[in-house]
């Protein structure tokens, strides 16, 4: 007290306060610069990958900031509901194929068809973020899935390993044989304990067979169709003979050389480069089901962008969507990545292809997948779908009891109110 | 009244934090379980009163997750009892490197149930340690959980290794407030080993047992990491707990009104078992030796 109360203090504290104020509005006054227009970007690459081609973008843009978020696999699909719930979605965001059809069913995504009308020539999956011809999203990146095989393996199981698998009958003569000839080696990887991913695996043979999920009209489910029911026998005849287990396992098994053949995506070839470089495999397009029938057909994914209503900033986020799907942006986030393959069809022509053959076999597998409905009440289906081939794999159903029941079931949920 | 001013005070704080983490998402849970609420399309709440109750109680997957909860939890509460009283009279017999065996048994407990689970989750692989170890027995494989059979008892064998060295060490720790005289003299009395078990130590820590029933049974209905990471509920349904399908209908189907009217229903369901436990083994867990 007695030292506040000295008037020769106090008069000091109040200079020293006069002159620390005014350095504070002076140091404010040079530092303020024009405000930036903030655009939020949340996507799934790692931030290393990405931050290059956002760098580029602001550097052409210098009135905006991207602030980009990465978001991970395992929770970012809470943490979209989330802000979207509290009123704070992202400007832009990356999302799954199989996330997307929730969102549109819900209204939260912007229609973006007029204004995107320009991109269509120039990019593939136009189908995953589309519904009822109305685009929801821009294809970013595309995926699909093809066979693994250990030339190895084929080769010690008395088979020729030059040979290619082309039909439903190589593929099981190849499995069988591995298995049977082979000490300590599977044939096949089917995958069990992990029913969201059984579709995927599953219905690659069904497409091929020509076979579908829902019919051209989105209103009746065809799973109970004869081509699904024979695409499900032939799978099922190669379970005496695979390895049971998640994919990451199927995966491992690969890479110590302990299966003969799997079906995975690019992200695979990295980790056999990585983990087993000395191994000889090839990727093969997803077996048809005869050389005068069907097609190589195998599942589709994508990576879309979308943006949500929410957003204030539609425009800006438009054009960082434009920016981010030239193949001279996304190029540089599939090599740092390698997961999925730029939407842009003007990617595949990419030099980068001619020197890694195996990921160029990817985008000729590409044409001849297909993408699971884009339908409102898709989280149902798929359910459905993955419940019901689980059962058949596991023996509590046949294949026809257990694609008639998904034929009951998903007309139900299709047949009821929203 | 200064002192309860500052008491009060002090209390502030937590107080605070308790209102806008606990009481507040507790409250307005409970308003959403009302309503049917998806946060994707706020415009179109609206009020269902009980609806999303009686939906739960008529739905098969409610059941079969329940039944599923319930195994899970009479499955591994009496195992994880009976071995973390058993290790903690184990280690209050150890004489030697008494420090080193209760470390190491507390160990699983200081890490994060995502870490047990990812370790689980390779031992139990197909081509796992465990099936190594299997096959170089010259015994068969074992799908761990790949087996509808088998992987809700998979889950339950790593949910007991994590917890037991917790609770063996929260028991030991009542042993330890036990007077040496009072087992001397009953040793004196001439009384077997098994004999103080049951007539002294076992009373004695009585309600440290009651309090590691409550906190394993709270705990146990809750299981959820063990079953994101290792089999999300599959295969064939066999590991849907409670929990998890509360957590499929809230952020795969949206229903967040219905996923609420799961949360106070389990809410409800854990608290009537707590009462009755309390009730059946008699004290109070506040009783437990300091």
């Amino acid at each position: 007290m007695g030292e506040a109360g000295d008037p020769k203090m106090r008069r000091w504290a109040a200079a020293t306060l006069t002159v620390a104020v005014s350095l504070m509005l002076v140091a404010g006054c040079g530092k303020k610069a024009a405000p930036k227009n903030v655009l939020v970007f949340w996507q799934f690459s790692p931030i290393t990958a990405i931050q290059p081609v956002i760098d580029r973008f602001e550097a052409a843009n210098p009135g905006v900031d991207v602030q980009v978020e990465q978001l991970t696999w395992q929770s970012g699909r809470e943490k979209i509901v989330a802000a979207i719930a509290a009123g704070r979605p992202p400007d832009l965001c990356e999302l799954g194929s199989t996330f997307l059809p929730g969102l549109v069913a819900d209204s939260t995504l912007v229609d973006l068809t007029d204004r995107v009308a320009d991109m269509r020539p120039a990019l593939f999956g136009w189908d995953v973020a589309s519904y009822r011809g109305r685009a929801y999203a821009i294809p970013w990146m595309v995926g699909t899935r093809a066979l693994f095989v250990n030339d190895l393996l084929v080769k010690r199981a008395g088979l020729d390993s030059g040979a290619r698998i082309q039909t439903w009958a190589d593929l099981r003569k190849t499995v069988q044989t591995i298995a049977e000839r082979v000490p300590d080696a599977r044939g096949f990887g089917m995958n069990t304990g992990e029913r969201e991913i059984l579709f995927k695996k599953f219905m690659p043979f069904a497409w091929g067979n020509g076979g579908n999920i829902l019919d051209s009209t989105l209103t009746r489910s065809v799973m109970g169709s004869p081509q699904n029911v024979e695409a499900l026998r032939f799978y099922l005849s190669l379970k005496p003979y695979s390895l049971l287990d998640r994919q990451e396992m199927h995966e491992q098994a690969f890479t110590s050389g302990r299966i003969g053949v799997v079906i995975s995506g690019p992200w695979l070839i990295r980790k056999l480069a990585q983990e087993a470089p000395k191994i000889h495999y090839s990727i093969q397009l997803m077996p048809q089901p005869a050389l005068n029938r069907g097609t190589h057909a195998s599942f589709a994914g994508a990576e879309v962008l979308g943006i949500f209503r929410g957003s204030k900033r539609q425009a800006a986020a438009l054009e960082l969507a434009r920016f981010l799907v030239q193949p001279e942006n996304t190029m540089p986030v599939y090599i740092a990545t390698g997961n999925a393959f730029p939407a842009a069809t003007a990617a595949g022509l990419d030099t980068y292809f001619n020197r890694h053959h195996q990921e160029s076999r990817f985008l000729d597998q590409l044409p001849t997948a297909v993408a699971p409905p884009l339908h409102p009440k898709w989280v149902e289906i798929e359910e459905i779908v993955n419940g019901e081939l689980e059962e058949a794999i596991y023996g509590r159903k046949t294949p026809e009891a257990a694609l008639q029941s998904a034929d009951a079931r998903i007309d139900a949920v299709l047949a009821a109110k929203p | 009244m200064r002192g309860r001013r500052a008491g009060a005070l002090g209390l502030a704080p937590w107080g605070l934090f308790f209102a806008v983490f606990g009481i507040f998402p507790l409250a307005y849970a409970l308003a959403l379980s009302f309503l049917a609420y998806n946060p994707l399309r706020p415009d179109l709440v609206r009020w269902v009163g009980f609806d999303n109750y009686a939906r739960a109680l008529t739905s098969p997957s409610f059941w079969h997750a329940l039944r599923t909860t319930v195994l899970f939890v009479v499955g591994t509460l009496p195992v994880t009892l009976t071995l973390a009283y058993v290790v903690s009279g184990l280690l209050a017999s150890v004489r030697r490197g008494q420090g080193f065996f209760r470390a190491a048994i507390f160990f699983p407990a200081t890490l994060s149930m995502v870490v047990i689970s990812l370790v689980f989750k390779s031992l139990y692989a197909e081509e796992g340690l465990l099936n190594g170890w299997l096959a170089a027995a010259s015994l068969g494989r074992v799908h761990w959980l790949q087996d509808p059979v088998l992987a809700l008892p998979s889950i339950m064998l790593m949910d007991v290794w994590a917890s037991v060295g917790y609770y063996a060490i929260l028991i030991l720790a009542a042993r330890k407030t036990l007077p040496d005289e009072q087992l001397e003299a009953a040793r004196l009395e001439g009384l077997s080993r098994l004999q103080v078990e049951r007539r002294i130590v076992l009373p004695h820590v009585r309600p440290v047992l009651l309090f590691v029933v409550l906190l394993n049974t709270i705990r146990s209905f809750q299981i959820f990491i063990e079953v994101f990471v290792l089999t999300r509920g599959g295969p064939l349904e066999s590991t849907l707990t409670l929990v998890y399908h509360l957590y499929e209908r809230a952020f795969y189907h949206f229903e967040m009104g219905y996923a609420s009217a799961l949360a106070y229903l389990l809410l409800l369901l854990v608290g009537v078992i707590l009462i009755v436990q309390r009730r059946m083994l008699g004290g109070d867990p506040a009783d437990a030796p300091a």
